[in-house]
């Protein structure tokens, strides 16, 4: 080769491998800081500002010294640490099960008890209201009004919050005793019994993993609109919205939404400092571990309990909903007399998790291939983003679009919705897809590059088709979030423009209970067929790991 | 060998799927003896291994382990944690979120020791094994060579009348393999503990074993010095 054509091989590779990687990143970086960083950015300078746009800290003054601060503090913390310390209770145990215990139709128990999580929590408040309200079943059914208190309340609020996230806590544990590499726990079988083998091999080395759980759950759970503001429960969320909403005070809203901004940024460090690199970890340990045992007497309370929380978190929700919409006439009614905002909502999460994908993957990618010892920081603002309280981002997304021009023409159409979407979204897609990646050999691309392919071609050709599962499942996972989302949209959708959970919501004031529990009864249904494509997915992978 | 075996192997099988890891072993080895089983990677020696210590089930066949019968009929009589045995892993296992010395204790406290009796046991292990200057690290902090110091001390701390070691050197470089062979092959000898080494590399047993089992596909093939051995071990595969 001569020295000519040796230099412009070089050229060409230098253009097309790392330049072409490096502007597709910086693009996505981009496209991810205007749509997920800025509108948090612009509420932290909004909360650092006055009346009149000038520096001051007195929405942080406001915050400390005002008795009803406090009080909605108090209130937040009880129902965020309540929510996720029931949740744990039933979802860590539950999870060690699914790993390590021989339980009859695993797969299905586990899509089952999962549930919960695709299921938006707003309509699980909806469904006990529809039960156990001063009008709901079990009121007529009693003739007299038994549970309305308890339902309306912290408690009540706690239950339906903890009912409604345990899966993420039995998921997250299933996932961290698969991961236990089974000779740490042999080595000990070796000299204890199996007991002490759980109680000081395993569970310490699941032990961070539920913690950080628990700690997601606490977040979720003060970031929740729907439930306390149907239960009730007036907690920051629902403050944020009537400052914003009813009374139009945008600083109030801002000063409100202040200390769900400081617990997300808490959480997010908490949570990438307990899980460090096991947030990207997917991979099943090569040796199955300690296996639990279910034999008398345990096998039945075990079952029965796994029946109970099955019972108590899907059917009876279910069940209220189904038996409170009437038949399959009535709901083909409230189908038709919402058909837009159902079009409106499908569409658009379908939209919206697209391209929530398109620009996770690339930032996934970016995540799972650096080298930098920063890249904490971008899993811990990738955490931070999606802690972040859906109102807090709905005021962030008006305060930055809500402007002439582009922005205002966005702003004004149905694709801030989307815009929404992206921001809320987008880091735990890429969460997902960096640890897709992660399963692709660098090696692969190397091959590639050794062979010529540019890096466009290589990340079409070499790196997609080798994450197509994690593909599928992030843009389901979007998919069920964009359509359950209420938070935001409620705060940013354009007048005229609905959306299911949207239409739901502001039914349930000045309608029949049989129209919304008939809605609900379908966002339910609609949201469960992507949880069946995810149990055809996990299937698919334990298929290849097997299933234990 | 007089008197009846410390370890006893009687047409031991474990089958995977349709394949044999294990087809019809039958070994007997006397109390203190020092025996490798030799052969190629994914010859059975690893599934033997834990066969004897019970972390496999035989699908036949007997397993005796100190004169007591703790396998048969295809089904484990005696527990792991009950038949005194130490284990060295091959990625020795040593659990990362116990110091070297947590790592100790909790095999003690496993084995019932009190605990005012566990730190002088530690100690006492750890110095036989040269590892009192790491104890309360964590295993993420250690060399190689400390890890399986490490992973020996623990394997040896509840005094086992079993030592079974699957290829815990085979990440080593052969100078440093050769001096803790050398070690271990002295504190086996003070501690007169039955040893069976698993090993792929002949050059481990010379000097260590007294006696060597060849191994291929699952099966027995000769027994024999290391040196009596030599010409069967040339160009040897499973």
């Amino acid at each position: 080769m001569t020295t000519a054509t040796h230099n412009a091989a070089s050229l060409r590779r230098v253009l097309t491998w790392p330049s072409a990687r490096a502007a597709t990143l910086c693009l996505a970086a981009a496209l991810f800081v205007v749509f997920c960083v800025l509108p948090i950015i612009y509420m932290f300078g909004i909360s650092l500002s006055d009346a009149n746009g000038s520096l001051s800290t007195g929405n942080y003054r406001r915050l400390l010294t005002e008795p009803r601060q406090r009080e909605l503090l108090l209130t937040s913390t009880l129902l965020g640490t309540g929510a996720a310390l029931l949740a744990t209770a039933l979802g860590a145990p539950f999870g060690l099960l699914l790993a390590r215990a021989p339980l009859p139709a695993k797969r299905l128990l586990r899509v089952t008890l999962a549930v919960p999580l695709v299921v938006p929590p707003y309509v699980l408040a909806l469904a006990w209201i529809l039960l156990t309200g001063p009008a709901g079943i079990l009121a007529r059914v009693l003739g007299h009004d038994l549970l309305s208190e308890w339902t309306y309340s912290l408690t009540g609020a706690v239950v339906v919050l903890g009912l409604g996230f345990y899966p993420l806590s039995m998921l997250a544990t299933e996932a961290a005793a698969r991961r236990v590499d089974g000779r740490l726990e042999e080595a000990a079988l070796v000299a204890a019994r199996p007991r002490r083998v759980l109680r000081r091999i395993t569970l310490p080395l699941i032990a961070p993993t539920v913690a950080a759980a628990a700690l997601v759950i606490v977040v979720f759970a003060l970031s929740e609109f729907g439930v306390p503001g149907l239960l009730r429960v007036r907690v920051f969320t629902t403050e944020v919205f009537t400052a914003f909403a009813a009374l139009y005070d945008f600083g109030a809203g801002v000063a409100l939404a202040t200390p769900l901004l400081a617990v997300a940024l808490m959480a997010g460090v908490a949570v990438k400092l307990m899980t460090g690199e096991r947030l990207l970890a997917t991979r099943r340990a090569a040796h199955p571990g300690l296996q639990l045992s279910l034999r008398h007497p345990w096998r039945v309370p075990v079952l029965l309990a796994l029946a109970f929380v099955a019972f108590t978190s899907i059917i009876v929700p279910l069940a209220a909903l189904a038996v409170e919409a009437g038949g399959v006439g009535r709901i083909a009614s409230a189908v038709r007399a919402s058909g837009a905002a159902i079009a409106n909502s499908l569409w658009l999460a379908a939209v919206g998790a697209t391209l929530v994908v398109a620009l996770a993957v690339v930032l996934g990618y970016g995540r799972a291939r650096a080298r930098t010892r920063f890249r904490g920081l971008v899993d811990l603002a990738f955490i931070i983003i999606f802690a972040v309280p859906s109102t807090v981002v709905g005021i962030g997304i008006i305060g930055l679009w809500n402007r002439p021009g582009l922005p205002g023409d966005v702003y004004t159409s149905s694709a801030i919705i989307v815009v929404a979407y992206l921001a809320r979204f987008v880091p735990v897609a890429a969460l997902i897809l960096a640890a897709g990646v992660r399963q692709v050999p660098a090696s692969f691309e190397e091959a590639a590059e050794v062979a010529g392919a540019g890096w466009p071609r290589t990340f079409t050709r070499i790196v997609l088709p080798n994450m197509r599962a994690s593909v599928a499942a992030a843009w389901v996972v979007a998919f069920i979030f964009a359509f359950g989302e209420l938070g935001a949209t409620i705060l940013v959708a354009p007048p005229g423009e609905s959306t299911l959970p949207f239409r739901v919501y502001t039914l349930i004031a000045n309608t029949p209970p049989s129209e919304v529990a008939a809605l609900a009864l379908v966002q339910v249904g609609i949201l469960l067929a992507p949880l069946s494509l995810l149990g055809l997915f996990a299937r698919g992978d334990a298929g290849r790991g097997g299933e234990r | 060998m007089t008197g009846d075996p410390f370890l006893r192997l009687v047409e031991v099988t474990r089958r995977f799927g349709d394949r044999a890891a294990v087809d019809r072993v039958s070994l007997d080895v006397a109390e203190g003896e020092v025996v490798a089983l030799l052969g190629a990677s994914g010859c059975g020696k690893t599934t033997l291994l834990r066969l004897i210590a019970g972390l496999e089930t035989p699908d036949e066949g007997e397993v005796w382990v100190a004169r007591r019968r703790v396998a048969a009929e295809g089904r484990n009589l005696v527990a792991p944690f009950a038949r005194s045995v130490g284990f060295v892993f091959q990625d020795l296992a040593l659990w990362p979120h116990l110091t070297v010395a947590g790592n100790l204790d909790f095999v003690l406290g496993a084995a019932r020791l009190r605990k005012r009796d566990r730190g002088a046991r530690i100690s006492e292990t750890l110095r036989l094994v040269r590892a009192e200057a790491f104890a309360h690290k964590y295993p993420g902090q250690l060399s190689g060579g400390e890890q399986q110091r490490a992973a020996i001390a623990r394997a040896l701390v509840a005094r086992p009348r079993l030592l079974l070691l699957d290829e815990p050197m085979s990440s080593l470089d052969a100078e440093l393999k050769a001096d803790l062979l050398r070690e271990l092959s002295a504190l086996l000898q003070m501690l007169n503990v039955t040893t069976i080494h698993v090993t792929h590399d002949r050059s481990e047993t010379v000097g260590f074993a007294r006696r060597v089992v060849l191994m291929r596909a699952g099966s027995v093939v000769q027994t024999g010095t290391a040196e009596s051995l030599r010409p069967l071990l040339r160009g040897e595969t499973c």
